[in-house]
């Protein structure tokens, strides 16, 4: 760090030399008096040591949070020697200043440090990357500066906020380990099934008397096992609108965000496959580790640009099981999605289509206008047309516009119960 | 509450032409002063300031001039202090413009700039004083000095306009 004169060194010498000009040209010595103060000021304000030695020590009071919560930043800063320091921590997109200010000026004591706080919101799922502290060190009356910086810091994640849901879409198949859904498969559990004859080795617990009576012989009656399901969120991260932060990409994320955490305290096993330019995924599994991973991955999840197509082939069965339900999170607005999506349909899987409509966040990111609405009401017919056409060829589409509830939209979705499925 | 006290600042400076020829030249003048240094004080703007100061010093020569006033030196240091520190406050003012001030920031400033202000005046009643004594005594040799003054000054004043054209933008200023 070295001291670097600033622009009011050159106010300061206009205008002594202005006086000096007009002195001698006037032919008046109290002209060049004028000129005495601020060369005064530009003397005065070059007397300086060596550039002083600064510490600058940064913290975030929380580095996982969820959006549009609040997280302060507090800043330590120490010096060797006294003075009036600067300091700039420029906000990455997405945060908003809530207290306090980023920009600060302090007088700086020697070998104490100076705390600094300020509070920022942060909107929108995205790693939040602190730009780094800019530093300068103000020399006497401003005349002279000294400037530095530190790198960035580790960065906060900003998950979306969870929404609750209660009309998760069921699975058809069940796994092999228990959990809350009540499967075809006969054997312990809460939920009953059929009435049999009673064959030795039966609980007596398990005698259902009013048909024995009925009967004259002894029956038992049968129960379903209650299992869990395996889930695997299909992420299409092929092509996104909207502008920055409310894109149908950040929209499906929030609602793949949600589906796992739904889907995991049902003890579901949930994985996550995010279909891009990336062919990027996580394995199902349960438990709150497991959501942490989805969590983390659904925050990396962003459009990465390419003309290569990834078949879901190439995922491998532990990734993709043949029995789990597929929920796949999609503005249906890339053919190759569209295309895998028919193609897991067609090869059996259990599949539903949550269709993010990328009609509003276009909306939101042209200018508004009649032209823009008549647009957006062309490609909502559009849209719906091509919906329906999916239908027709055997896709489970429910309809999303990524601003209302997730729940509101899943509601709508009427799918047949487990055991009549098996049964038919 | 800066913009205030810089404003009041430069009302000071351009009432100084004003107080020697209320008139024709130098109305306009002041009124070009004011206009620059009022736009700079709003926009707390170094540059436009200094532009309005140098006015108002053109102002008052020509004021100067034309009523043939008689040498004040007083006057002359309080204007060249009340410019001064019009200067250094626009532009710690345009520094700290939407930034918070840490405890004693002002006060150190102020403190800085009186320190600035009377150092000035000692050393304008130094020169004075100085001057006058060897006014009499260097009366024959006026006309070099004056020529070397007057080469320093337009030097001075060259290479600050030339400095101020091409002054960097203030990455740190936000604005």
């Amino acid at each position: 760090m070295t001291w670097r004169p600033t622009a009011l060194n050159l106010s300061l010498l206009a205008l002594a030399g202005w006086a000096l000009f007009l002195g001698v040209l006037a032919g008046r010595a109290d002209l060049i008096v004028v000129a005495v103060p601020p060369l005064v000021a530009l003397v005065m304000g070059r007397r300086v040591s060596r550039p002083p030695a600064l510490r600058a020590d940064h913290a975030v009071s929380a580095d996982r949070l969820v959006e549009d919560e609040r997280v302060t930043v507090a800043v330590t800063l120490w010096a060797d020697q006294a003075g009036l320091v600067e300091v700039l921590e420029p906000l990455p997109p997405g945060v908003r200043l809530e207290s306090g200010g980023n920009h600060a000026f302090f007088l700086l004591p020697q070998g104490r440090p100076v705390r600094w706080e300020y509070t920022v919101r942060c909107a929108g799922r995205r790693r939040v990357r602190f730009g780094g502290l800019h530093v300068r060190r103000w020399g006497p009356l401003g005349l002279v500066a000294t400037e530095g910086w530190t790198r960035p810091w580790r960065p906060v994640a900003v998950y979306p906020r969870l929404a609750p849901l209660k009309h998760l879409p069921r699975p058809l198949r069940t796994q092999t380990f228990v959990g809350n859904y009540v499967s075809p498969a006969q054997g312990e559990g809460i939920e009953p099934g059929d009435i049999r004859p009673f064959v030795p080795g039966d609980q007596v617990r398990h005698v259902n008397w009013r048909a024995t009576l009925r009967l004259g012989a002894l029956h038992v009656t049968q129960h379903h096992r209650e299992r869990n399901a395996d889930v695997v969120l299909l992420l299409d991260t092929l092509s996104e609108v909207g502008p920055s932060g409310e894109t149908v990409v950040d929209a499906a994320a929030r609602g793949a965000t949600a589906l796992a955490a739904a889907y995991l305290a049902r003890k579901d096993r949930v994985g996550l496959i995010e279909y891009g330019g990336q062919l990027r995924w996580v394995r199902p599994g349960a438990g709150p580790a497991q959501f942490q991973r989805l969590a983390d991955a659904l925050l990396d999840a962003s459009v990465v640009f390419t003309y290569v197509t990834r078949d879901l082939e190439l995922i491998p069965r532990r990734v993709l099981p043949p029995q789990a339900l597929v929920l796949a999170l999609s503005p249906l607005l890339d053919a190759r999605f569209v295309r895998a999506a028919t193609d897991l349909a067609a090869r059996g899987f259990d599949l539903v289509v949550i269709a993010v409509s990328p009609v509003a966040p276009a909306r939101a990111a042209a200018r508004p206008g009649r032209v823009t609405d008549v647009a957006a009401r062309l490609w909502a017919l559009e849209r719906r047309a091509a919906l329906d056409d999916l239908r027709r060829r055997g896709l489970t589409i429910v309809e999303w516009d990524g601003v209302a509830p997730l729940d509101t939209a899943l509601a709508t979705l009427r799918r047949p119960r487990l055991r009549r499925v098996l049964a038919g | 509450m800066m913009r205030l006290v810089a404003a009041a600042l430069l009302l000071a400076a351009a009432a100084f032409p004003f107080a020697v020829y209320p008139a024709a030249p130098v109305t306009w003048l002041v009124l070009a002063a004011l206009l620059a240094g009022g736009a700079g004080v709003a926009l707390l703007s170094g540059p436009l300031v200094t532009a309005g100061g140098a006015l108002a010093l053109i102002a008052h020569a020509v004021a100067l001039l034309i009523a043939r006033a008689a040498i004040d030196p007083v006057g002359a240091t309080t204007l060249g202090v009340t410019l001064t520190l019009l200067l250094l406050l626009v532009h710690f003012a345009g520094r700290v413009d939407g930034a918070v001030l840490g405890p004693g920031v002002l006060i150190s400033q102020v403190r800085d700039w009186l320190v600035v202000a009377g150092v000035g005046v000692v050393a304008a009643g130094v020169l004075t004083a100085g001057g006058a004594a060897l006014a009499g005594g260097l009366g024959g040799v006026t006309v070099p000095v004056m020529i070397a003054a007057a080469v320093l000054g337009a030097a001075l004043t060259a290479a600050g306009v030339a400095a101020l054209v091409a002054a960097r933008e203030d990455p740190m200023s936000g604005r």
